[in-house]
């Protein structure tokens, strides 16, 4: 009975493990370059049919007790998650050594959906090592410049530092309740001790420094620059929306009150000012990106003040919404011969005239990321804002909008390069990749699927 | 085929003719600029028969549709018409086809892109005019945005960027505001009343503490005001003007700078009634100023854009001033106001296009005695110019007529009792018709008469399109000056609920 429940709950993991499996066994036998990536993507494909199955049906099962279930929402946030990973498998084909990146990928969005569903800081731990881990590796994978390395460190770096602040949180929330199960950290922040404060502080900067939120954001422009396109778009979009789904399973029923409130709008909202403040001079796509989705960061973690009921609708939503957009412009970014030329702004001058698809792609992306309707980035913004209003933190949700505003200019500055300059001088026409314009069909199919039907999708979470 | 289905199709329309333009042949400019007109006349057609059955004994919506957008936040996909919006959806429609035809020859660049963002920017108009839920309002209100970001931005004169980027932060500032106020407004009335919805219906039924309702009147104000736009927000418009293409400045003054005193009308002031009491004064003097700064400004400029430019400012100064009277006359002449400045306005811009192709020069210095150069164009130069003026017989008499009587009709009684203000300020606005026929004239006499002068000749008088666009502008313009009773009585009942809603006091505890 017992191993019957397992094999439903973990189904989605099942299948990317035995991708995972396939994928190294390919490789031992020498056809790894051609079909790994086409394994990766029928198990994350099928991972991702079998949660949306099982989500939908209102499945829900514990089967280790204490550490790990599933319901019906957890499941369907892994259905998005392993969804948004397609397109990145995608856009990877000739970018990168295939058989590796299909492996650690794989590896890492076990983790993903580890988290989602860790009810344990042991597994909550489990599934943030399992997910950041290989992201170190995927980062130094595409050595193409020297910079990569130094990013990959400095990642590698912040990422341990946040690693041992998680543990010392949890070890000291393990001291001051004698439980590791996550309802320990909501208990300890309805309580006003000192230990259990300093506990949950460790813990919330943790999250603080993986989720890239100020001051704790330096490691994301460098490791986002030095990554090559399909990682960036992975660490963009995945990583960061298994960290927020993390943090919001973790906070779960609790409202937040006086003094962790403060904490929890004070950073992101300077998240949003400084990563849309940084992001106007930023001389590379990657870069400005980065600084983006540090503000997006920002956004996300304004939710928390929200009321608890709607927290992980509007997380989820917003996360579909800028993670859809965000593989977008990935996806159609056009390709070049040189890594580092690819996503230098300068480049993109003209590229109407060029690359017209490309060209509106970016330009939906873009203007999607600001928040401006018709683009579904306008209803996720939207959401989150109405949240945190409806609980009452009116001047916070003010502050929030007129930052969100900064944003909209070096949006616009990309359309102004693409639409109303001339010609970059040194520019030619990419050649055309299938898969990557393949990724970006289905982005742009999913991102007006939410945007005519945005009720029905956020009602699913 | 119902009339509501005929609402929605004129509406989606546009978004019909984007998708037939991004599927026709590349390299056929010729097919292209069809297309887009026969869509544009398609649309202004199934107009006129919707106006044509508009019932004006009728009060509240017509031809509604209301289906669930976002069920759970009670959004709703709900559309109609009403008194309020008739006659500026008539117009905007009216002006689709003259705008695509007036750029024939103007665009010689990514012609598919370029009658792709004006069909996007008439979805987006004509969206906020028949949007009924505040949400579906603030969605085309901003989607408005990026069509005109890119028509200035792309084909614009030399400063485009900068005045593209000018235009969209300005707007966009006091968007985000407004969208703040639109939260608010929408999680206090579910607090206070326990429905979720942002129907105006519903809206104009919550009840607001003064201070909340003054702050959330700012936020609206702040967002309406900048796209009227009134002085002191006003210094977006005249590089938005000069930088745009003639379409886009068509676009601006004939339907885009409406929306602000629409949005005064439908939401602005009927939301918040006692703020509205309250920054009466404050406003009507900001209108005033509009009126005479704008002209003054209008007076002394040597672009024939700039000139026209500044006298939008001044001409919507008079919307903002009939409104403001809260007299039903007032009202009336405000809505007639709107329409003929788009006429009017809508007309000179594409005037000082055609010239424009002609001679490269929007220098006033440059020209004269186009009267005996260009006769035909002249004579459509002098109705317009007399119209702006205010000539009786023209559109532009009725509405400023109207406005100013309705001002004194509202004042009067006030001084009797001893408040000059309102009087001092119809006194002033009065003032500012005479300001209007200075700088019109002075424009037209250094333009048409003198001695004969243009750079680029010699050049041949308004084709046949040319002239087809302009009667049809003088057509209406002298319609709605000779016959102005039909559409005035269009605006009645709306004029009425306008003024009961704004004239009642909705605080918290009062009892109507």
């Amino acid at each position: 009975m017992i191993s019957q429940t397992v094999l439903t709950a973990m189904l989605p993991e099942h299948l990317l493990l035995l991708g995972l499996v396939a994928v190294i066994a390919l490789e031992i036998v020498g056809r790894g370059e051609r079909a790994a990536l086409a394994v990766a993507f029928a198990c994350v494909a099928a991972a991702a049919v079998a949660a949306l199955r099982l989500g939908l049906d209102g499945y829900a099962a514990a089967p280790f007790t204490g550490q790990f279930s599933v319901d019906a929402s957890t499941l369907l946030v892994k259905a998005m998650v392993l969804a948004l990973a397609l397109p990145v498998l995608l856009m990877a084909r000739g970018e990168l050594p295939d058989g590796e990146f299909a492996a650690l990928l794989l590896s890492s969005l076990y983790g993903v959906c580890l988290l989602q569903s860790a009810d344990s800081f042991p597994t909550l731990f489990l599934g943030l090592e399992l997910m950041s881990l290989p992201v170190y590796v995927l980062v130094l994978l595409a050595y193409r410049r020297p910079q990569s390395a130094e990013a990959a460190l400095k990642y590698l770096v912040l990422g341990g530092t946040a690693t041992a602040t998680f543990l010392m949180g949890a070890s000291l929330l393990y001291g001051s309740g004698g439980s590791l199960g996550i309802d320990a950290f909501a208990r300890a922040l309805a309580t006003n001790d000192g230990l259990s404060r300093a506990a949950v502080v460790l813990v919330v900067l943790a999250f603080f420094l993986k989720g890239a939120i100020v001051p704790f954001h330096a490691w994301a422009p460098d490791a986002y620059e030095g990554a090559s396109v399909p990682v960036t778009a992975y660490m963009a979009t995945i990583v960061k929306a298994g960290v927020l789904l993390a943090v919001v399973r973790l906070f779960g029923r609790t409202q937040l009150a006086t003094p962790m409130l403060e904490i929890f709008a004070t950073l992101p909202l300077l998240s949003i000012v400084w990563g849309n403040l940084a992001a106007m001079r930023q001389p590379s796509l990657r870069r400005m990106i980065a600084y983006s989705s540090i503000a997006h960061a920002g956004y996300l973690f304004y939710a928390l003040l929200g009321d608890a009921a709607g927290r992980l609708q509007a997380v989820a939503f917003y996360l579909l919404a800028y993670g859809l957009m965000n593989l977008l412009a990935f996806a159609a970014l056009p390709a070049a011969a040189d890594d580092v030329a690819r996503d230098r702004l300068d480049n993109l001058k003209g590229l109407f005239h060029r690359a017209p698809y490309a060209a509106l792609m970016l330009a939906i992306a873009m203007l999607s990321l600001a928040g401006i309707p018709p683009f579904p980035g306008f209803v996720a913004k939207f959401l989150i804002f109405k949240n945190v209003m409806a609980a009452g933190h009116t001047t916070y949700a003010v502050l929030g909008l007129v930052a969100s505003y900064l944003g909209i200019y070096f949006y616009l500055r990309l359309l102004q390069f693409m639409f109303m300059s001339p010609d970059a001088p040194n520019a030619s026409a990419a050649p055309r990749r299938r898969l990557a314009l393949t990724a970006s069909v289905a982005c742009l199919a999913g991102a007006v699927l939410i945007a005519v039907f945005p009720g029905w999708v956020i009602a699913g979470f | 085929m119902s009339d509501a289905a005929v609402l929605n199709l004129i509406l989606f329309l546009p978004l019909l003719g984007t998708g037939l333009l991004v599927a026709a042949p590349a390299g056929e400019p010729g097919f292209v600029r069809r297309l887009a007109l026969v869509v544009m006349i398609v649309q202004f057609v199934l107009a006129a028969w919707l106006y044509a059955r508009f019932d004006s004994t009728r009060a509240g919506l017509q031809f509604e549709t209301r289906l669930p957008w976002i069920a759970q936040w009670g959004v709703y996909y709900q559309i109609g018409l009403d008194g309020y919006n008739v006659l500026l959806v008539m117009l905007t429609a009216f002006l689709g086809p003259l705008v695509v035809a007036g750029a024939f020859t103007a665009i010689a660049k990514d012609e598919k892109l370029f009658y792709a963002m004006v069909f996007l920017v008439q979805f987006a108009m004509l969206g906020t005019f028949v949007a009924q839920d505040l949400f579906l309002f603030y969605f085309f209100w901003e989607t408005m945005l990026i069509p005109m970001f890119l028509l200035i931005g792309i084909w614009g004169g030399e400063r485009r960027i900068y005045a593209t980027l000018k235009f969209v932060l300005y707007t966009a500032f006091g968007s985000i505001l407004m969208l703040a106020a639109v939260i608010y407004l929408v999680w206090s009335l579910q607090n206070t009343t326990g429905i979720t919805s942002f129907a105006f219906s519903d809206l104009v039924k919550s009840r607001l503490p003064l201070d909340a309702q003054s702050l959330l009147l700012a936020a609206f104000a702040l967002s309406f005001a900048i796209k009227v736009p009134m002085v002191p927000l006003h210094t977006w418009l005249p590089d938005a003007h000069v930088e745009a293409p003639t379409t886009g400045s068509v676009i601006l003054a004939g339907v885009m700078l409406k929306m602000g005193t629409y949005g005064f009308m439908k939401l602005g002031f009927p939301l918040f009634p006692d703020a509205t009491q309250l920054y009466t004064p404050l406003l009507m003097a900001l209108a005033v100023l509009s009126i005479v700064y704008g002209a003054c400004l209008a007076l002394v400029q040597d672009d024939i854009k700039k000139i026209i430019a500044y006298s939008s400012i001044s001409h919507l100064g008079y919307v903002m001033l009939g409104l403001l009277s809260l007299d039903l006359v007032g009202i009336q002449g405000a809505i007639i106001q709107m329409v003929s400045h788009g006429l009017v306005a809508g007309g000179l811009f594409l005037m000082v296009g055609m010239i424009y192709e002609r001679c490269h020069t929007r220098e006033l210095r440059a020209y004269g005695g186009l009267a005996r150069l260009l006769p035909v164009y002249s004579v459509f130069f002098m109705i317009l110019t007399l119209a702006s003026v205010g000539l009786p017989t023209t559109s532009g008499f009725t509405g400023e007529f109207l406005v100013l009587l309705g001002a004194f009709r509202a004042a009067w009684p006030l001084h009797t009792t001893g408040d000059d203000l309102p009087l001092v300020l119809a006194v002033v606005a009065v003032a500012g018709v005479v300001l209007g026929a200075l700088y019109m004239l002075r424009f037209a006499l250094a333009f048409l008469y003198g001695a004969p002068r243009a750079p680029h000749q010699p050049f041949a008088d308004l084709d046949r399109r040319e002239k087809s666009i302009l009667g049809l502008i003088v057509a209406a313009v002298f319609a709605l000056g000779l016959f102005p009773d039909e559409p005035i009585g269009k605006t009645e009942l709306a004029a009425k609920s306008y003024r009961q809603l704004v004239t009642a006091s909705r605080l918290p505890g009062d009892s109507r």
